[in-house]
């Protein structure tokens, strides 16, 4: 680990062209309405970020929704391009910085995803991609989170060489596919503004939402997906290791070969004929092809994203299981008085 | 070839010009000269004249090789010749009756004479050129090879002198236009080809004048071709004749168009002409019909013979080996059989001739159908019937008949008082038996007919009670067993409702005839006792186990299928005795939902069912096949193993007791372990109906019998039970279902009791967990049972930990424990396992990273080894990193794990909260 945090450091100048993503409060409830809207079990509502870059952060101040892909009749770039120059017109941000997506209960790292933000980052250096979890969204906890690829994970996508060797001489884990950054909503003062007239507004009493406790079915779906994810590894592992097994015994045959080799060769030096070079046998052994270790990072990726939010949500129910506790005595208290 | 010589006779008379012309096959002339008279208009060639023109043709030049020792080419034409032989050789075959053509004969005799004249030219042959010597020994041989099949023809040829001289004549005329050959060639083979035409009527004429006196029909005939015919072919063959009236006919045509005065005997040849020309015009299809083969019913006897056992016998086994062969008229057979009978009865010559006889009609009827696959027809069915009752009747009648297949032929007695007579009438009836079916098949079965054709099924019985009688009577052990499976084949899918009103006592259990199960039972008991081929003791074990399923004897019915092991051997039997397991199998389900033994009967139903094609198992029809068409002959083997209709089990009655209890079974089930991971279905085909209904969007009122027990299933999920027995009970499955049993009212009863028991499982597996306790009489007023039902059902749950819950006496409620794990709580555990697994993998991951490096450091050769290890592992992980990772692992395994308790401990007390 220690390692690797060198190498981040080694990194920073190519990895910190974006230190956070400052996201506006326009941008945030378009994309949300977007999600809510078109995002189904079935296909991913997608759209295009706009914004620009300024030192180091990468401001999103708008965003429009692509077409659903069953249209066959529409051009999408067509219309990315005419969306993008009518926006330009009203005087908007033009400039393509990213793309966002809606997800179900954190399975957002996907292959499909590393790929699209592959060709992004490729394109526009400094893109984002920004995902939204509808489900959990709709449960009282927003939950929008940017991500970038790393440049190890650039690199290992361009090769195309997803061997374990290719993953440890680019120093590829799980946790370092994808760089999360930091999502700050920024609001205009005037929102500021009304936003804190709108609280002054509402009743004392209506204020405790915050600390609703009834949300087991987001922890529930967590597992769900946790379970079906680590089933993934499950398979994935049994395949490596079948893997394992099976250079194992051509380990040994080919061991068990140069060994007889060597002692033909010994006799024939005692006779004076030449000798057979080893090549001769390695050949025959021919590399096995080593399994794609890449949807196992992925999904180790997924596993770990999901523990995150797993913890969050639990060291948030815990704190909200504290303060409730805290304000019933105080309440009790107040009746005993 | 009469029209060749017609031609002849034609360019021979060319004084009388118009004559010619006008005649109606002058274009036969006109062809002949067509090669060089372009202007001449086309005219159609019969393919006999093309033929014949190549043949002469290639003759000509054959002859003008030979004139100047043209060897060589000599040789090639020869073998054109013999080409162009053959291609006309249907044309000669078809015109000329079969015989060689003159030309082509003489063409033969000639070529013979000038090869054995050059080869015994010794001198000439040693002069000949090399080329040329050669290809007269292959020519030499070749014709002599090839003259071998017309000697016949070759002798005839040379018999008849009169002719060289004609020859000679042509030839002459040939030399001489060979000789100006420089001149056009054409001319030269015309003048040749017309002056050898020349010369064949004039034979023609000589051979009439010799002929003459032979017979009337001959005195017009050119050459000897009807005399050779009516030597060679006096075979009266009709088409023979035809052929010949039909070359007559054309000859005498022909014949109009000849000079007269060069005909004697022109009289005749008048007569001939005014019969024939009215034929004429059909010339071509001119045929006489074929009268049917009224072969005279040949007498029985003499008149006078007298009629005694010998001579019937006699006659008998005459008409018998005419059996099987094919001109035999199978129907006359059979008539005279019966004739032969009606004789012997009226003669008095005892019965045993009369059975022999009788038996002799029943092959013959099987006879007269000679495709195994198709039924016969039905008056020899009413016959056979009768005919085979009657024999019965006398082989009964007469106690001191012995018929037997052992009884050899020279053994048969007839005169004195132990018969012996040699015949098997147990392959007789079993015959008759399957032919029953094969007519039963034939039919519609929704048809009058086919309960026509039923109606004759008493008959069959009863002649297999007769042929049972005279087994027992007189039969080894062997034949009885047969028999008595005959008899149990048609007797076990009979329902016979004695049996249940006898057990009830409705009925008083003894006295009157035996119910169908003691006869069964007597029947089969014979047959484990004494058969020896396992096939018929295998087939009435199931016939058996059927038919006490049948009359509700389950706890028999089941005994018998636990004993007999059939379950494991039986993939070994043949397809028909496999079939009837399933239909026993089938039965036996049936049997089981009607004695409340719902677990058995969906055991017994699994098998047919979960394949999807019980239709095919229980062979009451085909399924069309996508993969792979069947042949023809396939086909037919699985026609002829379907059942007769009658025999049919209702296949939605059968479904729908499987799909019933399926439902009583699973529904439960899957409320009681609806966490549990490594659940496992009960039935699929069940479910695959469940997941199907679910999968609809919009779900329309039930209409067939899947659907409402579909709907039943998802009403009783939620413990519905007055739905449930609603959408099972209601009037559509009655008539669909229900009414099928026997007693239908009380499978009803039967079935609504089920209903509400497993209601009110599901029930308090679903919803145990919102209860703190519920009081028993609460319960049994919702599903209207009794309270001590209620309180047996709820205590089987707790002891077999299926509820955890406690009951409450005093108080009469359950009260629950409530130590079922929440569904997150559930899921978390599921989670723990698959965690374990997976670490588990990944430890034997690096125990063979392990082994490799043991194996690395023992070896000594480190270079190698890592080399080797980099090679294949294509990632060295350095030994320090290995530990790294191992040990990261570790703790991320605790971190997991860790995770979990925080998180159960976490539930439990948000839950608290």
């Amino acid at each position: 680990m220690a390692n690797r945090g060198g190498r981040h450091a080694r990194n920073e100048d190519s990895e910190n062209t974006i230190n956070y993503v400052q996201c506006d409060g326009l941008a945030v409830m378009k994309m949300i309405k977007h999600c809510h809207e078109e995002s189904s079990n079935m296909d991913l509502a997608q759209g295009a970020l706009l914004g620009l870059v300024v030192d180091k952060c990468l401001e999103i101040t708008n965003c429009f929704p692509f077409p659903k892909s069953g249209d066959e009749t529409m051009d999408e770039e067509m219309y990315q391009l005419t969306v993008m120059r009518r926006l330009r017109r009203v005087n908007v941000d033009h400039l393509h910085v990213g793309w966002y997506q809606s997800s179900d209960v954190g399975n957002s790292l996907s292959l499909a995803l590393l790929e699209s933000q592959y060709h992004y980052q490729t394109s526009i250096e400094e893109s984002v991609v920004v995902v939204y979890d509808t489900q959990k969204s709709s449960r009282g906890f927003l939950c929008l989170k940017a991500y970038r690829l790393t440049p190890q994970a650039i690199q290992m996508y361009k090769d195309g060489d997803f061997t374990p060797e290719a993953f440890r001489t680019l120093k590829v884990g799980y946790e370092s596919l994808f760089a999360e950054i930091p999502i700050v909503i920024k609001n205009s003062p005037l929102t500021n503004i009304m936003m804190s007239e709108l609280n002054e507004l509402l009743p004392e009493d209506k204020g405790h939402n915050f600390l609703d406790l009834g949300t087991a079915s987001v922890l529930e779906n967590h597992m769900r997906s946790l379970i079906e994810r680590v089933d993934e590894l499950y398979q994935e592992a049994v395949r490596y290791n079948k893997y394992q097994q099976v250079v194992f015994k051509q380990d040994t045959e080919k061991h068990r070969a140069l060994a007889k080799l060597a002692a033909e060769n010994a006799v024939r030096t005692s006779k004076g004929e030449p000798t057979v070079s080893e090549e001769e046998v390695i050949k025959q052994f021919r590399p096995l092809p080593v399994p794609a270790r890449l949807t196992a990072t992925i999904t180790s990726g997924q596993i770990n994203t999901h523990a995150q939010h797993i913890a969050q949500f639990c060291s948030q129910s815990l704190a909200k299981l504290f303060i409730t506790e805290s304000l019933q005595n105080a309440k009790e208290t107040k009746e005993i008085k | 070839m009469s029209r060749f010589f017609a031609n002849g006779s034609d360019s021979e008379s060319e004084s009388s010009e118009e004559e010619v012309q006008a005649s109606n096959f002058n274009k036969a002339t006109n062809f002949q000269f067509s090669d060089d008279e372009e202007e001449v208009k086309r005219v159609v060639r019969s393919t006999k004249e093309k033929r014949y023109e190549n043949l002469t043709s290639i003759i000509k030049t054959i002859r003008n090789h030979k004139k100047i020792k043209d060897i060589p080419n000599t040789l090639s034409s020869f073998e054109d010749l013999t080409r162009a032989y053959t291609k006309a050789l249907p044309v000669i075959s078809k015109e000329e009756n079969g015989i060689t053509p003159r030309f082509y004969i003489r063409c033969l005799a000639e070529l013979e004479d000038f090869i054995n004249e050059v080869w015994e030219d010794r001198e000439g042959r040693k002069n000949l050129s090399k080329n040329n010597a050669k290809s007269l020994g292959t020519l030499r041989q070749k014709v002599r090879k090839y003259i071998k099949d017309f000697e016949e023809d070759l002798a005839r040829f040379r018999e008849a002198p009169d002719q060289e001289s004609d020859v000679e004549e042509g030839e002459g005329e040939a030399h001489e236009s060979d000789a100006d050959r420089a001149g056009a060639d054409s001319d030269d083979g015309v003048g040749a080809g017309a002056g050898k035409l020349a010369e064949l009527p004039k034979a023609a004429k000589s051979v009439t004048t010799k002929a003459v006196a032979d017979d009337d029909d001959s005195d017009d005939s050119i050459d000897w071709d009807s005399d050779t015919e009516s030597e060679t072919e006096s075979s009266e063959d009709e088409n023979l004749y035809q052929n010949m009236r039909e070359r007559f006919l054309k000859r005498t045509t022909e014949k109009e168009d000849k000079d007269d005065d060069k005909r004697k005997d022109k009289r005749k040849e008048q007569k001939h002409k005014v019969r024939k020309r009215a034929e004429d015009d059909e010339d071509g299809e001119w045929e006489t019909v074929v009268k049917g083969n009224v072969v005279e019913k040949p007498k029985m006897f003499e008149k006078d013979a007298e009629i005694d056992i010998p001579l019937v016998l006699a006659k008998l086994i005459e008409i018998m080996s005419a059996r099987g062969k094919k001109r035999t008229d199978r129907r006359l057979q059979i008539d005279l059989l019966f004739e032969l009978r009606d004789i012997a009865e009226q003669h008095d010559l005892g019965t045993p001739i009369s059975v022999k006889i009788h038996f002799n009609i029943i092959s013959a009827i099987f006879d007269y159908n000679q495709k195994i696959s198709e039924p016969m027809k039905l008056e020899h069915w009413a016959l056979l019937l009768e005919v085979m009752q009657s024999m019965m009747k006398l082989l009964l009648a007469n106690p001191d008949i012995i018929m037997n297949e052992s009884v050899a032929e020279e053994h048969e007695e007839y005169v004195t008082a132990p018969y012996y007579i040699r015949g098997c009438p147990l392959a007789a009836v079993e015959r008759l038996d399957d032919e029953f079916t094969k007519l039963l098949k034939e039919c519609d079965p929704h048809s009058n007919d086919y309960v026509s054709r039923l109606k004759d099924e008493i008959n069959v019985v009863k002649t297999i009670e007769l042929v049972v009688q005279y087994f027992e009577r007189c039969g080894n052990n062997n034949e009885r067993c047969r028999i008595y499976l005959r008899k149990i084949e048609h007797l076990y899918y009979k329902f016979d409702p004695e049996v249940l009103k006898r057990k009830r006592g409705e009925l008083p259990a003894t006295g009157s005839a035996p119910s169908s199960v003691e006869v069964m039972d007597k029947l089969c008991k014979f047959i484990y006792a004494k058969d020896d081929t396992d096939r018929i003791r295998t087939r009435a074990i199931l016939a058996h186990i059927y038919h006490h399923a049948m009359h509700d004897n389950w706890f028999q019915a089941r005994d018998l299928v636990l004993m007999s092991h059939l379950q494991d051997n039986i993939d070994a039997a043949d397809p028909s005795t496999r079939i009837l397991y399933n239909r026993m199998m089938a039965n036996l389900g049936l049997c089981a939902f009607r004695q409340e033994n719902i677990k058995d009967a969906h055991h017994c139903l699994v098998d047919l069912m979960v394949t999807g094609k019980p239709k095919e198992l229980l062979a009451q029809g085909l399924l069309p096949q996508r993969q792979h068409e069947r042949s023809a002959e396939q086909e037919k083997i699985e026609k002829q193993r379907q059942m007769p209709f009658h025999m049919h089990i209702n296949l939605e009655l059968l479904e729908c007791v499987y799909l019933v209890s399926a439902m009583l079974l699973e529904i439960p089930y899957i409320a009681a372990h609806e966490f549990d991971a490594r659940r496992r279905m009960i039935s699929k085909t069940f479910y695959q109906q469940l997941r199907s209904s679910e999968r609809q969007s919009l779900v329309g009122p039930p209409e067939s019998m899947r659907e409402h027990v579909v709907a039943a299933a998802k009403a009783m999920r939620c413990g519905n039970w007055q739905a449930c027995a609603n959408f099972i009970v209601n009037k559509k499955m009655n008539t669909k279902v229900w009414d099928l049993f026997y007693e239908s009212e009380r499978v009803r009863e039967m079935l609504v009791k089920f209903i509400k028991e497993e209601s009110l499982r599901t029930y308090l597996f679903t919803y145990s967990n919102v209860y703190t306790s519920i009081s028993i009489p609460s319960l049994a007023q919702m599903y209207e049972l009794p309270l001590p039902k209620v309180h047996s059902i709820i205590s089987k749950m707790i002891i077999n930990e299926e509820l955890m819950a406690s009951l409450d006496d005093p108080s009469e409620t359950v009260v629950m424990h409530r130590s079922e794990p929440s569904r997150l709580q559930a899921l978390a555990m599921q989670f723990v396992d698959k965690v374990t697994n997976l670490v588990d993998v990944n430890e034997k991951v690096f125990d063979m990273k392990q082994g490799n490096f043991f194996q690395r450091g023992n070896m000594g050769n480190r270079d190698r080894g890592y080399n080797r290890n980099q090679n294949n592992q294509g990632g060295n992980w350095g030994g320090q990193r290995r530990d790294n990772r191992n040990q990261r692992n570790r703790n991320q395994r605790g971190h997991h794990k860790q995770q979990q308790q925080q998180q159960q401990q976490q539930v439990q007390t948000i839950e608290e909260e």
